[in-house]
């Protein structure tokens, strides 16, 4: 294993100090942000390490989110690794560029710190911001815990800079669970990020000496080619980011899964299937039930929704029972999203399995293991 | 003042754009984008929100202009811009950071975000070519369309003043700030120029009066007097303002005084826009013209 920090360091830090922290490790030459809550303190933090010369570069304080992701645009477009943070209603502002930045296949980082939808206005954890961004040719990683929001940073801009899938790559926290609560955190240092990540190298850039054209009218065939190259990098991206967590577990000893992470027993009666904050939980209640119960549980969770794990999750189709989809939002007038994404998992395996979707969580909603526990206990007992 | 042989030289050895592109036939923006970069020396990187030169570059392949050019969403120009500019910046390069949109984008839908850049100073040149409408999608009103003119959604003529950027822009304390006129290319390279050179590192506004043949119903072989009249009956004044002071430019010198202004009869006569108006709404117009001069005079030297 090699020395990833300052061996023994330990800093007690809230995701969002531990996501700006990272991020500062990275060196962005230019972040451009705009404040929304519970996103604010990550760009705060930047603001500062430009103010106090910790890196080099320009922070942009812009009038709105449409024009944070605008000026992130513009800096990857013109060849600098670039950040920014939103949440909520701070996303949906900026979509039009998210889909720009997406579409036009712009590498560069953000953090979404997972916010409920208004109205009610909420300021706690959903993931109807998540999803609502699905589509828009992003790279969507989901961290579980503080120390894997840093970890996951550094891997966000090596995806995204990657000239095999370059394209813009969000890391989502949940709002206030994450992003407000310090827990301990292992460093990251500055010589083990430098070498996990390489500098960003843009396949093409703004220069007056070889002019080209981003973005303009865009005949039939030429649009379609440029969505296919962009369908076959997102594919890229899976083993790409594979790798990049076993390269990464291999340096630091810290083991966070591929695309999903499965916890508990590998086969057996019911899987817990989930995102975010709330896999820590159902972790506590796969070890309680299977110490409680006859039945054999397990966990699988999400670190990317897009590219989604289609190919792994196709595996356990028929490694158990019943699964059990957990989500913090709903499509209003048809099912949750993670939920219909798993169902078409096993339609491709033709597995006829129960397959039960809970949504819970909404809106910051506490959820801790014990109501999991009650709400799986519940459903085992209608299932049978 | 650049002089017309000169100007001329430097446009064919510059040679900002490819002929046969997509513009309609006697469009004036593309000649004042063929001034404007030739007047930076196509060292320029141009950002382009929709507009009409998102069509006019070409399709596909097909590409009629000689600088990078980033084509962007409506309301997001600036701080595109804005994010080239900082970078450009870090790198010590002194290449032109340009956005080039129309009124619509730049009076309506993207005005925060000009307002934006314009208060952070971004190291920007921010050209507005001014076709009174949203010519591209077929001639609606925007905020930028006079009263009086016929537009697709103000079928009768339009009742509303128009927005004047220029002067938002002056109370924003944007250093360098100037009408133009694609009919005056020597007027407009100057100050494309001197704003270029002069101004970099800073916000920089500069207005081009474009009058557009199909919007405006004008027959092409008109479409430059048309430009020249909006001068010449002071409907359209030229003027710039350095660090607040305010200067008429030479070619509208003249026209402060109201008795050597033409007619503006002259003017009306040539554009269907203005034909069948309710003469109540033409007399607003006209008010709001001298509105424009009453301020103009208030702070000329």
């Amino acid at each position: 294993m090699l020395n990833i920090s300052k061996a023994d360091k330990v800093e007690i830090w809230t995701g969002n100090q531990a996501v700006a922290e990272a991020v500062i490790l990275t060196k962005p030459e230019i972040v451009a942000a705009y404040p929304i809550t519970p996103s604010t303190p990550i760009i705060q933090a930047l603001s500062d390490a430009y103010e106090e010369g910790r890196i080099r570069g320009e922070f942009i304080a812009v009038e709105s989110e449409h024009a944070a992701m605008s000026g992130a645009i513009g800096a990857s477009v013109a060849g600098a690794r670039t950040f920014t943070a939103t949440a909520s209603q701070g996303l949906l502002y900026m979509a039009e560029m998210v889909y720009w930045a997406g579409f036009g296949r712009l590498p560069m980082s953000m953090c979404l710190v997972n916010r409920a939808l208004a109205p009610g206005w909420s300021i706690w954890v959903s993931h109807e911001d998540l999803y609502s961004m699905r589509d828009a040719g992003w790279i969507q990683l989901i961290a579980k815990n503080t120390q894997e929001a840093h970890d996951l940073m550094i891997h966000s801009f090596r995806l995204s800079e990657h000239h095999d899938v370059y394209m813009p790559s969000m890391v989502n926290i949940d709002g206030f669970v994450l992003s407000h609560v310090a827990a301990q955190v292992h460093p990251l240092s500055q010589k083990f990020v430098d070498d996990f990540l390489p500098p960003f190298e843009p396949m093409f850039t703004m220069d007056p000496d070889d002019p080209i054209s981003f973005g303009a009218l865009t005949l039939p065939n030429d649009y379609l080619d440029l969505r296919k190259d962009h369908i076959n990098s997102m594919n890229n991206a899976k083993k790409i980011f594979t790798d990049y967590s076993n390269e990464f577990a291999e340096l630091t000893g810290r083991y966070w899964g591929t695309l999903i992470e499965t916890y508990g027993n590998q086969t057996g009666d019911v899987c817990i299937i989930s995102m975010g904050s709330m896999s820590e939980e159902v972790e506590e209640v796969v070890d309680e039930l299977n110490k409680r119960e006859t039945m054999m549980f397990g966990s699988l969770r999400l670190r990317s929704f897009r590219p989604f794990p289609t190919e792994e999750i196709q595996k356990i189709t028929n490694l158990f029972d019943t699964f059990i989809v957990l989500d913090r939002a709903y499509s209003l007038g048809s099912d949750s999203p993670l939920l219909t994404e798993i169902r078409n998992c096993f339609y491709k395996n033709r597995a006829d399995k129960n397959i039960i979707g809970k949504v819970i969580g909404m809106g910051g909603a506490d959820v801790n293991y014990k109501q999991i526990i009650d709400l799986v206990i519940s459903i085992i007992k209608e299932t049978d | 003042m650049v002089k017309t042989k000169e100007l001329v030289q430097i446009e064919t050895e510059i040679h900002a754009i490819e002929k046969g592109n997509l513009a309609c036939p006697g469009c004036q923006l593309n000649l004042a984008f063929k001034h404007s970069l030739a007047a930076l020396n196509n060292n320029a990187i141009v950002v382009i929100p929709a507009c009409c030169t998102s069509v006019i570059q070409g399709a596909g392949k097909g590409y009629g202009m000689h600088v990078p050019i980033f084509n962007t969403a409506f309301a997001s120009a600036p701080p595109v811009a804005s994010g080239i500019a900082r970078k450009l910046k870090l790198e010590n390069k002194d290449t032109q950071v340009i956005v080039w949109a129309g009124d619509g984008g730049t009076s309506d839908i993207g005005f925060a975000s000009l307002s934006g850049a314009a208060e952070r100073n971004e190291d920007i040149l921010y050209i507005m070519y001014n076709n009174q409408g949203y010519q591209n999608t077929g001639n609606q009103k925007s905020g930028a369309t006079p009263r009086g003119a016929k537009t697709t959604t103000t079928m009768t003529g339009k009742t509303s003043k128009s927005k004047n950027i220029a002067r938002i822009l002056l109370a924003q304390d944007v250093p360098y700030v100037a009408t133009a006129n694609a009919a005056y290319p020597q007027d407009l390279f100057d100050k494309i120029s001197k704003a270029a050179k002069e101004f970099k590192g800073n916000f920089r506004y500069i207005e081009i009066y474009s009058p557009c043949p199909p919007g405006w119903n004008i027959d092409s072989r008109n479409i430059v007097k048309v430009g020249k009249l909006a001068n010449e009956t002071g409907i359209w004044p030229l003027w710039e303002s350095i660090n607040g002071e305010v200067t008429l430019s030479k070619v509208s010198r003249r026209y402060l005084e109201k008795t050597n202004r033409k007619d503006p009869f002259e003017f009306f006569k040539l554009q269907g826009r203005f034909s069948g108006v309710d003469n109540d709404l033409i007399q607003q117009f006209m008010e709001d013209v001298e509105f424009e001069w009453k301020w103009l005079k208030k702070y000329l030297k």
